[in-house]
């Protein structure tokens, strides 16, 4: 007869009794050492004093997905950056002996070269930063006018309000893209500068909708009566009360943005209303290039359309990351 | 009802009015006159006059209107069925449109019902079995199709299909220009050549769809009714299919109306690209050649549209959903 070995004791001597080991202590300092390693919970097991930013950039780079895309996005930014600063004027000097190099035959021209020569990888992160600046300065512009205007029309209704609904009616049932065209024509060619304002001006309203959106909701809340029971001034209950309550929305529509303004400002540079031909911008390059594609030479095309749609899904892919470490319960 | 009716339809009708004046403004304060593209630098002086003239730019001496004055001519001629001539082609603009519209309803049609047909059942078969494969892969690739513009994807389909395919051993692929001599008098033929830029415009509304349906069943999904008709016994199919997708599609309706201009914009560029003689490859010469007028019919043409479809499906989801009173 084979001897039963006794079950364990727990703590409080009852057999088969769960280790005191999962109380909310250990959560709480589980949590603790993910945050900041070495850091004891205090002895009353009170939560973590984390801020909402620091918790949804925590759980931002517990996104991997969300993560791996800023590292990606981040080499090609950084990139852009460094590379024309080491190499200086290379995205332009011509080369007639080698025109259509083929790519990764030598390190020299890693990515081949171009019509004229020109080495192909130093043009596409001189237009990579084209992309990255026109993206990043019209989501400024978007913010700066949408997030205003937006703002003020959700907070006071009124004429703004019923103008704000019906500049948006208008640009929606236009196609954008020719809206964007007239606007650039009528205000005299193809600077870069002409480009990113037409853009600002014209896109605004998606952000000036939410934010009016999300001002509509928040005007009504307590809080914002109780900042005005004690006296607070209509810009100080704006700009301290509800803005940094109406933000999450805001960065999640302004990062997809971003993305958004690449691919149409490629689109714009595809039809020759963008930064014009020696300077490289990835939809000069798609456009320039478009007619080598039925040649051996479509690696021309290849990178700048894969530059573009690396960069813009990986912004997308940074944008729902956001998203979910904002508002954890959309998941 | 009707009065709901009136006041919309009397409101598109302003916002046209508003887009229209915008427009004409901006395609009129454009630098350089129409009649300095490409014509004979010898031309006589009289000639250039009379042809402003006829542009309704200037009166017989050769000054020019008021913008003003300008827009209330259009305008007038524009109510008359007439948007002024081409710079480039002397022709009518209304011409040039009335030919290519029916090859763009043609192709932007079929790109729609393709993205409805594909887009609608991808939705609800991830929304029924969510976080299964079918529901990351449909995610996963809907991601994807909102990533790429339409030419890109354009560029790309052209690469894959209509040259490497074609010179590998199977000599297989699709053709790399639109319509061909044959017309809607082949239709096999047109069907083949329809193949590629259909499948560029459609994706990013697939995309679209299937992830709007997706949300709207799932929330639809959690409601009680839905419940209570599980406890009562009966079928998941049942369920799913006849009492959550009847309230889950109907958002779609407006969704389709908001796909259109979208489907334009890609068009504009995806016409371009696989030459296919529609508006959109009109509105894309005319922005290459800086020719105003037919942009600005494109604009004009494209606004009512939208204005007209949205009116349709507002109208229409107002009839398909008894809850919504006005």
């Amino acid at each position: 007869m084979a001897q039963v070995p006794p079950l364990p004791l727990g703590p409080a001597g009852v057999p088969g009794a769960i280790p005191d080991q999962l109380s909310v202590e250990t959560t709480v300092q589980q949590e603790r050492d993910l945050v900041q390693p070495g850091v004891k919970a205090d002895e009353f097991g009170g939560a973590p004093e984390l801020g909402f930013w620091r918790l949804a950039v925590i759980r931002f780079l517990h996104h991997r997905v969300a993560s791996g895309a800023l590292i990606i996005l981040a080499i090609i930014v950084l990139s852009a950056i460094v590379f024309p600063i080491i190499t200086g004027d290379l995205y332009r000097v011509q080369d007639y002996r080698h025109p259509f190099k083929p790519p990764f035959q030598s390190l020299q021209h890693l990515f081949g070269t171009d019509d004229l020569g020109r080495d192909e990888l130093a043009r596409l992160l001189r237009g990579a930063r084209v992309s990255i600046m026109v993206g990043v300065l019209a989501v400024v512009g978007y913010l700066l006018i949408g997030g205003t205007l937006g703002a003020l029309a959700g907070f006071y209704g009124g004429w703004l309000d019923n103008a704000l609904m019906r500049f948006t009616d208008i640009i929606i049932s236009a196609p954008f893209l020719l809206v964007v065209i007239a606007v650039t024509a009528a205000t005299g060619g193809v600077r870069l500068s002409t480009v990113i304002i037409v853009i600002a001006a014209t896109g605004w309203y998606e952000i000036g909708r939410l934010m009016r959106a999300q001002f509509l909701v928040l005007r009504e809340q307590e809080f914002v009566q109780a900042a005005r029971a004690l006296g607070a001034s209509n810009a100080r209950i704006i700009v301290r009360h509800i803005l940094p309550n109406a933000l999450a929305p805001i960065i999640v529509s302004a990062t997809l943005g971003v993305s958004g303004i690449i691919l149409l400002e490629a689109a714009l540079g595809f039809l020759g209303y963008s930064i014009p031909p020696p300077e490289p911008s990835w939809g000069n390059m798609l456009q320039q290039f478009e007619q080598y594609l039925l040649d051996d030479k479509a690696y021309l095309v290849v990178f700048p359309a894969t530059a573009l749609v690396v960069t813009a899904l990986c912004i997308n892919l940074i944008g729902d990351g956001i998203r979910d470490a904002l508002d954890p319960r959309q998941r | 009802m009707t009065f709901y009716l009136i006041r919309r339809v009397a409101i598109g009708i302003l916002l046209l009015f508003l887009m229209s004046a915008m427009f004409f403004t901006l395609t009129r304060v454009t630098p350089g006159r129409p009649i300095t593209v490409g014509e004979n630098p010898k031309i006589h002086q009289s000639v250039i006059n009379l042809r402003l003239h006829r542009l309704g730019l200037t009166d017989e001496q050769g000054n020019s209107y008021p913008i003003p004055q300008q827009y209330v001519l259009y305008m007038g001629a524009l109510l008359h069925g007439d948007l002024g001539d081409s710079y480039i082609n002397n022709e009518k603009v209304t011409t040039l449109l009335l030919q290519r519209l029916p090859n763009s309803i043609l192709l932007l049609g079929v790109a729609l019902l393709v993205a409805l047909a594909v887009g609608i059942p991808l939705g609800i078969f991830a929304a029924t079995r969510q976080y299964s494969k079918l529901d990351i892969t449909t995610s996963l690739v809907s991601y994807i199709g909102v990533s790429i513009p339409s030419f890109v994807l354009g560029i790309y389909l052209l690469l894959i299909f209509g040259v490497i395919l074609k010179q590998s051993p199977l000599h297989w692929g699709f053709p790399l220009f639109g319509m061909h001599t044959g017309g809607v008098d082949d239709p096999i033929d047109l069907l083949y050549h329809m193949v590629l830029p259909v499948t560029s415009l459609a994706i990013l509304q697939i995309a679209i769809f299937s992830r709007f349906m997706r949300a709207s069943m799932l929330e639809v999904l959690h409601q009680d009714y839905i419940r209570t008709a599980r406890a009562k016994g009966l079928s998941i199919e049942k369920v799913n299919y006849k009492h959550a997708l009847r309230n889950a599609i109907l958002p779609i309706i407006t969704l389709v109306a908001i796909a259109i201009p979208q489907i334009v914009n890609g068009a504009i560029i995806t016409e371009g690209i696989f030459s296919w003689p529609g508006t959109g490859q009109l509105a894309f010469q005319a922005v290459v050649d800086r020719d105003y007028p037919v942009i600005l019919g494109v604009v004009m043409l494209v606004a009512a549209g939208t204005v007209l479809f949205n009116l349709i499906a507002d109208v229409t989801y107002a009839v398909a959903d008894p809850r919504i009173r006005y």
